[in-house]
Protein backbone atom coordinates (compact mmCIF):
# COMPACT_ATOMS: atom_id res chain seq x y z
CA UNK A 1 0.00 0.00 0.00
CA UNK A 2 1.32 3.55 -0.94
CA UNK A 3 2.48 5.70 1.94
CA UNK A 4 1.36 9.54 2.18
CA UNK A 5 2.00 12.42 4.61
CA UNK A 6 -0.31 13.17 7.47
CA UNK A 7 0.83 16.25 8.89
CA UNK A 8 -1.82 16.35 11.43
CA UNK A 9 0.00 12.64 12.84
CA UNK A 10 2.94 14.30 12.50
CA UNK A 11 4.28 10.88 10.23
CA UNK A 12 3.39 8.74 7.02
CA UNK A 13 0.79 6.26 6.87
CA UNK A 14 -0.78 3.70 4.30
CA UNK A 15 -3.26 4.73 1.97
CA UNK A 16 -4.60 2.96 -1.09
CA UNK A 17 -3.64 5.70 -3.52
CA UNK A 18 -0.92 7.68 -4.34
CA UNK A 19 -0.84 11.60 -2.42
CA UNK A 20 -2.77 13.59 -5.02
CA UNK A 21 -3.31 17.25 -3.67
CA UNK A 22 -5.94 19.77 -4.74
CA UNK A 23 -4.53 23.82 -4.76
CA UNK A 24 -7.26 24.85 -2.77
CA UNK A 25 -8.71 22.98 -0.23
CA UNK A 26 -12.00 23.66 1.03
CA UNK A 27 -11.77 23.65 4.98
CA UNK A 28 -13.60 25.19 7.96
CA UNK A 29 -13.59 26.42 11.44
CA UNK A 30 -16.60 26.13 14.09
CA UNK A 31 -16.64 27.79 17.25
CA UNK A 32 -18.12 25.44 20.23
CA UNK A 33 -18.43 27.85 22.54
CA UNK A 34 -20.68 29.45 21.08
CA UNK A 35 -22.97 26.77 19.80
CA UNK A 36 -26.60 26.37 20.99
CA UNK A 37 -27.95 23.64 18.69
CA UNK A 38 -30.48 25.50 17.65
CA UNK A 39 -30.15 23.34 14.54
CA UNK A 40 -30.65 26.19 11.52
CA UNK A 41 -27.62 24.97 9.74
CA UNK A 42 -29.03 21.22 9.65
CA UNK A 43 -32.63 22.78 8.54
CA UNK A 44 -30.69 24.89 5.97
CA UNK A 45 -28.55 21.91 4.53
CA UNK A 46 -31.93 19.97 4.70
CA UNK A 47 -34.61 22.16 3.22
CA UNK A 48 -31.89 22.92 0.47
CA UNK A 49 -30.36 19.33 -0.27
CA UNK A 50 -32.15 16.32 1.17
CA UNK A 51 -35.81 17.32 0.89
CA UNK A 52 -37.03 14.23 -1.70
CA UNK A 53 -37.94 11.06 -1.04
CA UNK A 54 -35.94 8.48 -0.05
CA UNK A 55 -33.96 11.03 2.14
CA UNK A 56 -36.35 11.31 5.01
CA UNK A 57 -33.32 10.10 7.35
CA UNK A 58 -30.83 12.02 5.66
CA UNK A 59 -28.71 14.70 7.58
CA UNK A 60 -25.76 16.11 5.63
CA UNK A 61 -25.79 18.60 8.30
CA UNK A 62 -26.36 17.64 11.69
CA UNK A 63 -25.58 19.08 15.25
CA UNK A 64 -25.48 16.62 18.09
CA UNK A 65 -25.15 16.77 21.57
CA UNK A 66 -21.98 15.25 23.22
CA UNK A 67 -20.96 12.98 24.70
CA UNK A 68 -24.01 10.53 24.28
CA UNK A 69 -25.64 11.62 21.64
CA UNK A 70 -24.36 10.81 17.96
CA UNK A 71 -26.12 10.75 13.97
CA UNK A 72 -26.00 7.88 13.50
CA UNK A 73 -25.95 7.14 16.78
CA UNK A 74 -22.44 6.03 18.68
CA UNK A 75 -20.93 6.56 15.49
CA UNK A 76 -17.76 8.30 17.25
CA UNK A 77 -17.67 5.45 19.94
CA UNK A 78 -18.49 2.57 17.91
CA UNK A 79 -14.84 3.20 15.56
CA UNK A 80 -13.26 4.52 18.72
CA UNK A 81 -13.78 0.83 20.25
CA UNK A 82 -13.00 -1.22 16.96
CA UNK A 83 -9.83 0.61 16.79
CA UNK A 84 -8.83 0.14 20.59
CA UNK A 85 -9.59 -3.69 19.76
CA UNK A 86 -7.30 -3.40 16.82
CA UNK A 87 -4.16 -2.47 18.35
CA UNK A 88 -5.06 -2.51 22.32
CA UNK A 89 -3.45 0.25 24.57
CA UNK A 90 -1.93 1.65 21.62
CA UNK A 91 -3.45 4.84 20.18
CA UNK A 92 -1.70 6.90 21.77
CA UNK A 93 0.25 10.18 20.96
CA UNK A 94 3.63 10.85 21.59
CA UNK A 95 6.78 13.08 20.31
CA UNK A 96 6.61 16.78 20.49
CA UNK A 97 4.53 19.76 19.03
CA UNK A 98 6.51 20.67 15.93
CA UNK A 99 6.66 24.69 15.16
CA UNK A 100 6.18 24.25 11.74
CA UNK A 101 3.23 22.73 9.51
CA UNK A 102 4.45 19.11 9.48
CA UNK A 103 3.17 17.34 12.92
CA UNK A 104 1.85 20.64 15.16
CA UNK A 105 -0.17 18.06 17.79
CA UNK A 106 3.17 15.88 18.18
CA UNK A 107 3.27 12.53 16.86
CA UNK A 108 0.29 9.75 16.47
CA UNK A 109 2.22 6.85 17.49
CA UNK A 110 -1.55 4.31 16.72
CA UNK A 111 -3.34 2.75 13.51
CA UNK A 112 -5.43 4.83 11.45
CA UNK A 113 -8.58 3.18 10.17
CA UNK A 114 -6.64 2.41 6.97
CA UNK A 115 -3.90 0.96 8.70
CA UNK A 116 -5.93 -1.29 11.03
CA UNK A 117 -7.82 -2.47 8.32
CA UNK A 118 -4.62 -3.50 6.95
CA UNK A 119 -3.86 -5.80 10.24
CA UNK A 120 -7.36 -7.25 11.09
CA UNK A 121 -9.40 -7.33 7.58
CA UNK A 122 -10.00 -10.12 5.12
CA UNK A 123 -9.77 -10.17 2.55
CA UNK A 124 -7.51 -7.75 0.92
CA UNK A 125 -10.14 -5.80 -0.30
CA UNK A 126 -11.32 -4.46 2.60
CA UNK A 127 -9.31 -1.03 2.87
CA UNK A 128 -11.01 0.63 6.10
CA UNK A 129 -11.78 -0.72 8.99
CA UNK A 130 -15.40 0.24 9.59
CA UNK A 131 -18.65 -0.72 10.02
CA UNK A 132 -22.37 -0.14 8.68
CA UNK A 133 -24.67 1.72 11.01
CA UNK A 134 -27.91 -0.20 11.47
CA UNK A 135 -31.24 1.42 10.11
CA UNK A 136 -32.37 2.32 14.18
CA UNK A 137 -29.17 3.66 14.40
CA UNK A 138 -29.84 6.07 11.37
CA UNK A 139 -33.26 6.85 12.06
CA UNK A 140 -33.51 9.28 15.31
CA UNK A 141 -30.58 11.90 14.80
CA UNK A 142 -31.42 13.51 18.05
CA UNK A 143 -33.04 10.80 19.72
CA UNK A 144 -33.44 11.25 23.25
CA UNK A 145 -31.78 14.86 23.15
CA UNK A 146 -32.90 17.93 24.28
CA UNK A 147 -35.92 17.93 21.34
CA UNK A 148 -38.80 19.73 23.01
CA UNK A 149 -42.27 18.34 21.93
CA UNK A 150 -45.42 19.66 23.46
CA UNK A 151 -47.29 17.88 26.51
CA UNK A 152 -49.63 15.19 25.43
CA UNK A 153 -52.61 16.04 24.13
CA UNK A 154 -51.58 19.83 24.02
CA UNK A 155 -51.61 20.86 20.15
CA UNK A 156 -49.41 24.10 18.86
CA UNK A 157 -47.64 24.30 21.84
CA UNK A 158 -44.10 23.35 23.12
CA UNK A 159 -43.39 21.74 27.07
CA UNK A 160 -42.52 25.41 28.91
CA UNK A 161 -40.06 23.71 31.56
CA UNK A 162 -38.66 20.38 29.21
CA UNK A 163 -38.36 17.26 30.31
CA UNK A 164 -39.43 16.80 33.99
CA UNK A 165 -36.15 15.23 35.08
CA UNK A 166 -34.10 15.40 38.05
CA UNK A 167 -31.03 18.31 36.71
CA UNK A 168 -27.71 16.88 37.22
CA UNK A 169 -24.49 18.35 37.39
CA UNK A 170 -22.84 17.33 34.38
CA UNK A 171 -21.33 18.51 31.54
CA UNK A 172 -22.06 18.45 27.26
CA UNK A 173 -22.22 20.60 24.90
CA UNK A 174 -23.36 20.90 20.84
CA UNK A 175 -20.67 19.48 17.85
CA UNK A 176 -21.81 20.44 14.74
CA UNK A 177 -21.06 18.21 12.31
CA UNK A 178 -20.82 17.78 7.82
CA UNK A 179 -18.34 15.75 5.23
CA UNK A 180 -14.97 17.03 6.69
CA UNK A 181 -13.70 16.94 2.77
CA UNK A 182 -10.54 14.93 3.89
CA UNK A 183 -7.46 15.04 2.31
CA UNK A 184 -7.04 11.19 2.47
CA UNK A 185 -10.90 10.23 2.22
CA UNK A 186 -12.17 7.01 3.52
CA UNK A 187 -14.95 6.73 1.46
CA UNK A 188 -13.02 7.20 -1.43
CA UNK A 189 -10.24 4.66 -0.36
CA UNK A 190 -13.27 2.48 -0.03
CA UNK A 191 -15.09 2.52 -3.02
CA UNK A 192 -14.82 -0.31 -5.58
CA UNK A 193 -15.83 1.22 -8.19
CA UNK A 194 -14.04 4.43 -7.67
CA UNK A 195 -17.38 6.35 -8.20
CA UNK A 196 -15.21 9.26 -5.42
CA UNK A 197 -13.42 11.66 -6.29
CA UNK A 198 -11.79 14.77 -5.28
CA UNK A 199 -12.01 17.91 -7.41
CA UNK A 200 -8.37 19.50 -7.55
CA UNK A 201 -9.66 22.63 -8.05
CA UNK A 202 -11.62 23.16 -4.06
CA UNK A 203 -10.55 19.76 -2.92
CA UNK A 204 -14.23 18.75 -2.38
CA UNK A 205 -15.32 15.57 -2.16
CA UNK A 206 -17.77 14.20 -4.60
CA UNK A 207 -19.99 11.19 -5.48
CA UNK A 208 -20.66 9.67 -8.97
CA UNK A 209 -24.19 9.39 -8.91
CA UNK A 210 -23.88 7.27 -12.16
CA UNK A 211 -20.85 5.25 -11.21
CA UNK A 212 -22.62 4.06 -7.86
CA UNK A 213 -23.99 1.21 -7.81
CA UNK A 214 -24.76 1.14 -3.81
CA UNK A 215 -22.28 -1.03 -2.49
CA UNK A 216 -22.11 1.08 0.62
CA UNK A 217 -18.29 0.28 0.75
CA UNK A 218 -18.19 3.99 1.48
CA UNK A 219 -20.89 4.32 4.50
CA UNK A 220 -19.19 1.57 6.40
CA UNK A 221 -15.68 3.04 5.54
CA UNK A 222 -16.10 6.83 6.50
CA UNK A 223 -15.45 7.35 10.12
CA UNK A 224 -17.31 10.01 10.38
CA UNK A 225 -20.59 8.20 8.79
CA UNK A 226 -21.20 11.40 6.35
CA UNK A 227 -21.96 9.05 3.76
CA UNK A 228 -25.54 7.90 2.89
CA UNK A 229 -27.44 4.94 1.72
CA UNK A 230 -30.69 6.52 -0.20
CA UNK A 231 -33.01 3.42 -0.29
CA UNK A 232 -35.34 4.30 -3.97
CA UNK A 233 -32.27 4.95 -6.15
CA UNK A 234 -30.27 2.30 -4.52
CA UNK A 235 -27.37 5.27 -4.53
CA UNK A 236 -25.20 6.50 -1.67
CA UNK A 237 -25.32 10.30 -1.31
CA UNK A 238 -22.73 12.91 0.74
CA UNK A 239 -22.30 16.87 1.38
CA UNK A 240 -21.29 18.37 -1.47
CA UNK A 241 -19.93 21.23 0.25
CA UNK A 242 -23.22 23.39 -1.53
CA UNK A 243 -19.94 23.14 -4.56
CA UNK A 244 -22.01 25.55 -7.06
CA UNK A 245 -21.70 28.76 -4.44
CA UNK A 246 -18.40 27.51 -3.37
CA UNK A 247 -17.42 28.13 -7.04
CA UNK A 248 -19.50 31.19 -7.58
CA UNK A 249 -21.98 29.43 -9.77
CA UNK A 250 -24.75 29.38 -8.22
CA UNK A 251 -27.19 32.83 -9.33
CA UNK A 252 -26.69 34.13 -6.25
CA UNK A 253 -23.54 34.36 -5.78
CA UNK A 254 -22.48 37.20 -8.42
CA UNK A 255 -19.90 35.33 -9.70
CA UNK A 256 -18.26 35.44 -6.40
CA UNK A 257 -16.93 32.24 -4.36
CA UNK A 258 -19.81 32.01 -1.47
CA UNK A 259 -19.91 30.07 1.71
CA UNK A 260 -22.59 26.78 2.08
CA UNK A 261 -25.90 27.13 2.67
CA UNK A 262 -24.89 25.69 6.80
CA UNK A 263 -22.37 28.88 7.46
CA UNK A 264 -25.33 31.16 5.95
CA UNK A 265 -27.47 30.13 8.06
CA UNK A 266 -25.61 30.28 11.44
CA UNK A 267 -27.52 32.37 13.82
CA UNK A 268 -24.39 31.56 16.65
CA UNK A 269 -21.94 33.18 14.45
CA UNK A 270 -19.85 29.98 15.01
CA UNK A 271 -18.56 29.10 11.21
CA UNK A 272 -16.47 29.94 8.66
CA UNK A 273 -15.96 28.41 5.38
CA UNK A 274 -12.35 29.07 3.26
CA UNK A 275 -10.60 27.75 0.66
CA UNK A 276 -7.10 27.51 2.14
CA UNK A 277 -3.77 27.28 -0.22
CA UNK A 278 -2.46 23.37 -0.01
CA UNK A 279 1.60 23.10 -0.69
CA UNK A 280 2.99 20.71 -2.92
CA UNK A 281 3.50 18.07 -0.43
CA UNK A 282 -0.05 18.42 1.21
CA UNK A 283 0.54 21.01 4.08
CA UNK A 284 -1.23 24.35 4.33
CA UNK A 285 0.66 26.45 2.32
CA UNK A 286 2.10 29.87 4.35
CA UNK A 287 -0.61 32.21 4.11
CA UNK A 288 -0.13 34.09 7.03
CA UNK A 289 -2.74 36.61 6.59
CA UNK A 290 -6.14 33.89 5.52
CA UNK A 291 -8.32 33.86 8.25
CA UNK A 292 -8.50 29.87 8.33
CA UNK A 293 -4.78 29.35 8.06
CA UNK A 294 -4.49 31.91 11.04
CA UNK A 295 -6.52 29.86 13.36
CA UNK A 296 -5.15 26.74 12.80
CA UNK A 297 -1.10 27.37 12.38
CA UNK A 298 -0.88 30.75 14.11
CA UNK A 299 -3.25 31.08 16.61
CA UNK A 300 -3.52 27.20 16.96
CA UNK A 301 -7.00 27.49 18.57
CA UNK A 302 -8.60 25.17 15.58
CA UNK A 303 -8.27 21.25 15.55
CA UNK A 304 -9.14 18.53 13.55
CA UNK A 305 -11.90 16.42 14.72
CA UNK A 306 -10.51 13.09 15.53
CA UNK A 307 -7.10 13.18 13.49
CA UNK A 308 -6.25 9.45 14.97
CA UNK A 309 -8.82 8.31 12.45
CA UNK A 310 -6.05 9.34 9.42
CA UNK A 311 -8.42 10.75 7.17
CA UNK A 312 -6.61 14.15 7.76
CA UNK A 313 -10.33 15.99 7.89
CA UNK A 314 -10.43 19.32 6.77
CA UNK A 315 -13.53 20.59 9.45
CA UNK A 316 -11.40 21.86 12.77
CA UNK A 317 -12.96 23.54 15.88
CA UNK A 318 -12.38 25.65 18.47
CA UNK A 319 -12.72 23.62 21.55
CA UNK A 320 -15.73 24.14 24.09
CA UNK A 321 -13.98 25.47 27.43
CA UNK A 322 -15.56 24.09 30.18
CA UNK A 323 -15.66 20.35 28.79
CA UNK A 324 -13.02 18.23 31.26
CA UNK A 325 -9.50 17.63 28.77
CA UNK A 326 -9.60 14.26 28.74
CA UNK A 327 -12.22 13.92 27.09
CA UNK A 328 -11.32 16.80 24.62
CA UNK A 329 -8.18 15.28 24.31
CA UNK A 330 -9.56 12.11 22.70
CA UNK A 331 -12.09 14.04 20.10
CA UNK A 332 -9.36 17.07 19.04
CA UNK A 333 -5.76 15.68 19.89
CA UNK A 334 -3.50 16.68 22.35
CA UNK A 335 -3.65 20.26 21.21
CA UNK A 336 -6.42 20.70 23.16
CA UNK A 337 -5.18 22.23 26.29
CA UNK A 338 -2.84 25.19 24.10
CA UNK A 339 -6.04 25.57 21.71
CA UNK A 340 -8.36 26.47 25.28
CA UNK A 341 -5.23 28.46 26.92
CA UNK A 342 -5.40 30.79 23.60
CA UNK A 343 -8.47 31.34 23.24
CA UNK A 344 -9.97 32.38 26.54
CA UNK A 345 -7.05 34.11 26.65
CA UNK A 346 -6.75 35.92 23.46
CA UNK A 347 -4.23 37.70 21.59
CA UNK A 348 -4.57 41.45 20.15
CA UNK A 349 -5.02 39.54 16.44
CA UNK A 350 -7.23 36.90 17.54
CA UNK A 351 -9.43 39.02 18.66
CA UNK A 352 -10.11 41.05 15.12
CA UNK A 353 -9.75 37.70 13.37
CA UNK A 354 -12.40 36.42 15.59
CA UNK A 355 -14.77 39.47 14.09
CA UNK A 356 -14.69 38.14 10.81
CA UNK A 357 -17.34 34.93 11.60
CA UNK A 358 -20.68 35.31 9.48
CA UNK A 359 -19.93 39.13 8.85
CA UNK A 360 -20.81 38.31 4.92
CA UNK A 361 -21.50 34.97 2.97
CA UNK A 362 -18.95 35.94 0.88
CA UNK A 363 -15.29 33.55 1.51
CA UNK A 364 -12.80 35.33 2.81
CA UNK A 365 -9.57 34.74 1.18
CA UNK A 366 -7.01 37.52 3.10
CA UNK A 367 -7.61 39.66 5.96
CA UNK A 368 -5.95 42.69 7.23
CA UNK A 369 -5.33 44.62 10.21
CA UNK A 370 -5.43 48.40 10.71
CA UNK A 371 -4.65 48.83 14.33
CA UNK A 372 -6.18 51.67 16.32
CA UNK A 373 -6.36 52.83 19.83
CA UNK A 374 -6.79 50.53 23.43
CA UNK A 375 -9.80 51.68 24.21
CA UNK A 376 -10.42 48.85 27.52
CA UNK A 377 -8.59 47.47 30.02
CA UNK A 378 -9.58 45.39 32.98
CA UNK A 379 -10.62 42.09 34.19
CA UNK A 380 -13.17 39.36 33.56
CA UNK A 381 -14.01 36.24 35.24
CA UNK A 382 -10.48 36.89 36.78
CA UNK A 383 -8.20 37.31 33.58
CA UNK A 384 -6.91 39.84 32.14
CA UNK A 385 -8.76 41.76 29.43
CA UNK A 386 -7.99 44.37 26.97
CA UNK A 387 -9.53 45.70 23.78
CA UNK A 388 -8.12 48.04 21.06
CA UNK A 389 -10.43 49.87 18.35
CA UNK A 390 -8.75 48.01 15.61
CA UNK A 391 -10.62 47.68 12.06
CA UNK A 392 -10.42 44.50 10.64
CA UNK A 393 -10.90 44.38 6.62
CA UNK A 394 -11.71 41.09 4.70
CA UNK A 395 -11.24 40.46 0.95
CA UNK A 396 -12.24 38.42 -1.42
CA UNK A 397 -11.27 36.21 -4.05
CA UNK A 398 -10.00 38.88 -6.45
CA UNK A 399 -8.38 40.73 -3.67
CA UNK A 400 -11.83 43.21 -3.42
CA UNK A 401 -12.77 44.43 -0.25
CA UNK A 402 -15.66 42.65 1.13
CA UNK A 403 -16.36 44.72 4.57
CA UNK A 404 -14.63 46.14 7.37
CA UNK A 405 -15.79 46.01 11.48
CA UNK A 406 -14.45 48.24 13.96
CA UNK A 407 -15.05 49.08 17.34
CA UNK A 408 -17.58 51.37 18.16
CA UNK A 409 -18.26 53.13 21.49
CA UNK A 410 -22.13 53.75 22.44
CA UNK A 411 -23.66 57.27 21.66
CA UNK A 412 -26.51 57.88 24.42
CA UNK A 413 -29.00 60.31 23.63
CA UNK A 414 -31.07 62.52 25.62
CA UNK A 415 -34.15 62.26 25.97
CA UNK A 416 -35.96 64.86 24.16
CA UNK A 417 -37.64 66.34 27.90
CA UNK A 418 -34.37 67.12 28.75
CA UNK A 419 -32.55 68.10 25.54
CA UNK A 420 -31.30 71.76 26.85
CA UNK A 421 -31.56 71.27 30.33
CA UNK A 422 -27.86 71.53 30.75
CA UNK B 1 -38.03 11.92 22.56
CA UNK B 2 -40.26 8.81 22.12
CA UNK B 3 -44.06 10.06 22.05
CA UNK B 4 -45.15 7.09 23.75
CA UNK B 5 -45.62 6.18 27.23
CA UNK B 6 -41.79 3.59 28.04
CA UNK B 7 -42.09 -0.19 28.06
CA UNK B 8 -40.26 -0.65 31.09
CA UNK B 9 -39.48 -4.46 30.18
CA UNK B 10 -38.02 -2.87 26.78
CA UNK B 11 -34.15 -3.44 27.38
CA UNK B 12 -33.19 -0.80 24.20
CA UNK B 13 -34.93 1.77 26.53
CA UNK B 14 -33.14 4.71 27.52
CA UNK B 15 -30.56 3.96 30.78
CA UNK B 16 -29.53 7.51 32.48
CA UNK B 17 -25.88 8.08 32.25
CA UNK B 18 -24.52 10.59 33.88
CA UNK B 19 -21.38 11.81 33.34
CA UNK B 20 -20.24 13.85 36.38
CA UNK B 21 -18.84 17.35 36.34
CA UNK B 22 -18.51 19.51 39.30
CA UNK B 23 -19.95 23.69 39.89
CA UNK B 24 -16.52 24.74 38.34
CA UNK B 25 -17.29 23.16 34.95
CA UNK B 26 -21.10 24.63 35.30
CA UNK B 27 -19.89 28.18 35.75
CA UNK B 28 -17.55 28.25 32.84
CA UNK B 29 -20.10 26.43 30.66
CA UNK B 30 -22.33 29.75 31.95
CA UNK B 31 -19.32 32.06 31.40
CA UNK B 32 -18.28 31.10 27.83
CA UNK B 33 -22.35 31.85 26.74
CA UNK B 34 -22.56 34.83 28.29
CA UNK B 35 -19.06 35.60 26.92
CA UNK B 36 -19.92 35.10 23.37
CA UNK B 37 -23.44 36.45 23.43
CA UNK B 38 -22.37 39.89 25.27
CA UNK B 39 -19.56 39.41 21.74
CA UNK B 40 -22.30 39.42 19.54
CA UNK B 41 -24.40 42.57 20.53
CA UNK B 42 -26.91 40.51 22.62
CA UNK B 43 -28.10 42.74 25.71
CA UNK B 44 -28.26 41.70 28.97
CA UNK B 45 -32.10 40.81 29.05
CA UNK B 46 -31.42 38.69 25.95
CA UNK B 47 -28.67 36.73 26.97
CA UNK B 48 -30.89 36.06 30.33
CA UNK B 49 -33.76 34.54 28.03
CA UNK B 50 -31.36 32.61 26.52
CA UNK B 51 -30.80 30.83 29.99
CA UNK B 52 -34.47 30.73 31.17
CA UNK B 53 -35.38 29.02 28.22
CA UNK B 54 -35.86 25.25 28.49
CA UNK B 55 -34.63 24.52 24.71
CA UNK B 56 -31.28 26.12 25.04
CA UNK B 57 -30.43 22.88 27.69
CA UNK B 58 -26.70 24.01 28.01
CA UNK B 59 -27.76 27.43 28.87
CA UNK B 60 -30.97 26.12 30.75
CA UNK B 61 -29.01 23.80 32.95
CA UNK B 62 -26.56 26.07 34.21
CA UNK B 63 -29.29 28.97 34.64
CA UNK B 64 -31.00 26.08 37.09
CA UNK B 65 -28.07 24.83 38.82
CA UNK B 66 -26.93 28.23 39.67
CA UNK B 67 -29.63 29.55 39.79
CA UNK B 68 -31.32 33.25 38.26
CA UNK B 69 -29.07 35.65 40.82
CA UNK B 70 -25.69 33.96 40.15
CA UNK B 71 -26.54 33.76 36.26
CA UNK B 72 -27.52 36.99 36.11
CA UNK B 73 -24.12 38.21 38.11
CA UNK B 74 -21.80 36.21 35.29
CA UNK B 75 -23.81 37.86 33.10
CA UNK B 76 -23.52 41.04 34.06
CA UNK B 77 -19.40 40.58 34.66
CA UNK B 78 -19.22 39.70 30.31
CA UNK B 79 -21.64 42.49 29.35
CA UNK B 80 -19.75 45.01 31.08
CA UNK B 81 -16.62 44.65 29.35
CA UNK B 82 -18.51 43.34 26.07
CA UNK B 83 -21.30 45.38 26.00
CA UNK B 84 -19.63 48.82 26.12
CA UNK B 85 -18.89 48.40 22.73
CA UNK B 86 -20.83 47.78 19.18
CA UNK B 87 -19.11 46.04 16.43
CA UNK B 88 -19.70 48.05 13.20
CA UNK B 89 -19.86 46.49 9.75
CA UNK B 90 -19.43 48.26 7.00
CA UNK B 91 -20.06 46.72 3.32
CA UNK B 92 -18.01 47.32 0.83
CA UNK B 93 -20.29 48.81 -2.36
CA UNK B 94 -21.31 46.04 -4.52
CA UNK B 95 -20.57 46.15 -8.09
CA UNK B 96 -23.63 45.55 -9.98
CA UNK B 97 -24.53 42.24 -10.10
CA UNK B 98 -24.15 40.24 -13.23
CA UNK B 99 -27.56 39.62 -15.22
CA UNK B 100 -28.47 36.58 -14.70
CA UNK B 101 -30.68 35.24 -18.01
CA UNK B 102 -33.29 33.04 -17.42
CA UNK B 103 -33.44 29.92 -19.49
CA UNK B 104 -36.19 28.46 -20.55
CA UNK B 105 -36.63 24.79 -21.06
CA UNK B 106 -39.11 23.59 -23.44
CA UNK B 107 -40.76 20.11 -23.50
CA UNK B 108 -39.32 18.21 -26.25
CA UNK B 109 -36.77 21.26 -27.62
Amino acid sequence: MPTVKNWQLGREMSYPYDARYPSRQFAFVFNINRCIACQSCTMACKSTWTFSKGQEHMWWANVETKPYGGYPQWWDAKILEKLEEANPGGQLWGGKPADGRFGPYGKFDGQTVFEAAARTLTPDSARVLGYLPTDEEWNSPNIYEDNPVGKRGVRNKLDETGVQLPVHNTWFFYLARICNHCSYPACLAACPRKAIYKRPEDGIVLLDQAECRGYRKCVEACPYKKTMYRGNTRTSEKCIACYPRVEGTDPETGGEPMETRCMEACIGQIRMQGLVKIAEDGTWAEDRYHPLYFLVHVAKVALPLYPQFGTQPNGYYIPPRWVPRPYLRQMFGPGVDRAIENYVSPSRELLAVLQLFRRSNRIIFRYDIQEGPKIYEGSLHGRKVEIYNDTVIAFGKNGRELFRTTVEEPIHVRPNTHANSI
Amino acid sequence: MPYDEPEFDDPQDLVGVELPGDESVTREMAAAFADEFAQLGFSRAQILALYRKAEYTGAHQAWRLLGEDEVARIVDESVAVWGRFAYVVTDCVDDAPEPQPLTLFRHRS
